[in-house]
């Protein structure tokens, strides 16, 4: 009988073996080990949500306490500055009910449709070398596998592994596995973006050295990979350079403030709704 | 008793690297708590404690991660098993010897990590560069060496207080 309190040799081959083996059943089939990542995420996410919680709390507390000294300005700001958003509100409003008509009147249809849900970032990733973040909200909510995540400043990354009841796992755009089709707005030229080395900058692939690309111009989801919608903003090209085979370097500048994320949007599909427009079918 | 300890230690580095690291250092924090863990547990107990510890800590943050399951967990279990062998065969009592110990025990973590992703995904996945990887083995350094300090004064701190309070000294005259 070995006793492995005594034999550390043993002890390392042995658990050595089990993550080799722990790592194959993953790497050879795409599912991964469920049951162990979902028990610790689901667990684990409690411990964070609740710490996330108190710190949240004492940070509110704090801000609150120090705040005071400059609310009644910054109140007459935010006043001047609802009164201007109440009127660009209702132009905008009056501009997406002239669209919608317009939709209609063209015969388009709306088949799959998209509601959001706002979202709290409770936790970051667990190593320094993944860029995930885990929200507040999870199964209950609606929220899937492959759900969109964005925020007012562009898309931030999609919903990755099963999510527990009240908590969901996102891959951010910039983490170096991480993927999206993607437009440049001005040229409709399409392309592939990438996470890279540097977190503000992601690297867009597959567009040709004759495509026309310019430094500043936008980049917006294609919608090709099914995960994203069609059109919101990802970032503004940074450098083009032309290549040394068929495509060009580009890197996209990214818009959203990855390293401070605290509220997101995930999108979660709505049940089919098929609208017939006037004068179709 | 002492696993109920090293239990703890690691569910506060995980959630402190979690919530507390992220909302100060912000996404992608570089540090790595639970691997300052794991090498303060090697240096103070061994190489056996050291690779369970690495085990057990790696697995729980890789579940929590969106990398591969086990190879954060072979990466520290190696550090543990070498960090408490190292521990073993040299003096590394005084947190002067354990500072470099935490370094180099970020850069072996940091290469097996990323030689394993290499392996798996051609290269392609994990690039970190090496300005970022020091950066990283620096700040476990400073927090592992601050750990260790901690982990020599405090214990005596304690004993001596509660020494003064069985016997309080008498000043001269009294």
């Amino acid at each position: 009988m070995i006793d492995l309190r005594r034999r550390t040799g043993t002890s390392l081959v042995a658990v050595m073996i089990g993550h080799v083996v722990l790592i194959s059943i993953q790497i050879n089939t795409a599912s991964g080990v469920g049951v162990f990542e979902g028990m610790a995420f689901g667990v684990f996410s409690e411990v964070q949500r609740a710490v996330s919680g108190t710190a949240s709390t004492v940070t509110t507390l704090w801000d609150g306490y120090v705040g005071l000294q400059s609310v009644q300005a910054e109140n007459e700001e935010l006043r001047r500055d609802m009164a201007k958003l109440q009127l660009r509100l209702q132009r905008e409003r009056a501009l997406a009910q002239r669209a919608r008509g317009l939709e209609e009147l063209l015969g388009l249809r709306r088949v799959v449709g998209a509601s959001t849900l706002s979202a709290r970032v409770i936790a970051g990733d667990a190593t320094p070398y993944f860029r995930t973040v885990t929200i507040d909200r999870g199964a209950r909510d609606g929220v899937r596998r492959d759900s969109a995540v964005v925020s007012p400043d562009g898309v931030v990354g999609r919903v990755v592994g099963t999510p527990t009841l009240q908590a969901a796992k996102v891959q951010l755009l910039i983490d170096r596995s991480a993927a999206a089709g993607a437009l440049i707005e001005r040229t409709r030229v399409a392309g592939l973006v990438m996470g890279d080395a540097d977190e503000r900058v992601l690297r867009m692939e597959y567009v040709s050295n004759l495509d026309d690309v310019q430094v500043g111009d936008v980049v917006v989801t294609s919608g090709i990979e099914g995960i994203y919608p069609k059109g919101h903003v990802i970032g503004d090209v940074d450098v083009v350079q032309r290549g040394p085979g068929l495509y060009r370097t580009i890197h996209v500048r990214v818009r959203v403030g990855f390293t401070d994320l605290e509220d997101v949007l995930v999108l979660v599909p709505e049940p089919a709704v098929g609208l017939t427009a006037a004068g179709g079918e | 008793m002492r696993i109920a300890w090293i239990g703890l230690g690691l569910g506060v580095a995980l959630a402190v690297q979690t919530t507390l690291a992220q909302m100060v250092a912000g996404t992608g924090a570089p540090v790595d708590l639970v691997l300052v863990v794991v090498v303060v547990v090697a240096i103070a107990t061994g190489p056996l404690s050291g690779l369970w510890t690495g085990t057990v800590g790696g697995l729980l943050q890789d579940a929590l991660s969106g990398g591969v399951i086990g190879v954060g967990a072979l990466a520290k279990t190696v550090v543990g098993y070498l960090v408490g062998q190292f521990g073993a065969q040299f003096m590394v009592t005084r947190p002067a010897h354990q500072i470099p110990v935490f370094f180099v025990g970020s850069l072996v973590h940091a290469a097996f990590f990323i030689g394993v992703y290499a392996l798996l995904f051609e290269g392609d996945t994990i690039v970190s560069t090496y300005h970022d990887l020091l950066i990283q083995a620096a700040t476990n350094t400073v927090i592992g060496g601050g750990a260790a300090i901690g982990l020599q004064v405090v214990p005596g701190a304690i004993e001596r207080r509660q020494l003064r309070r069985r016997w309080p000294s008498r000043r001269p005259g009294d």
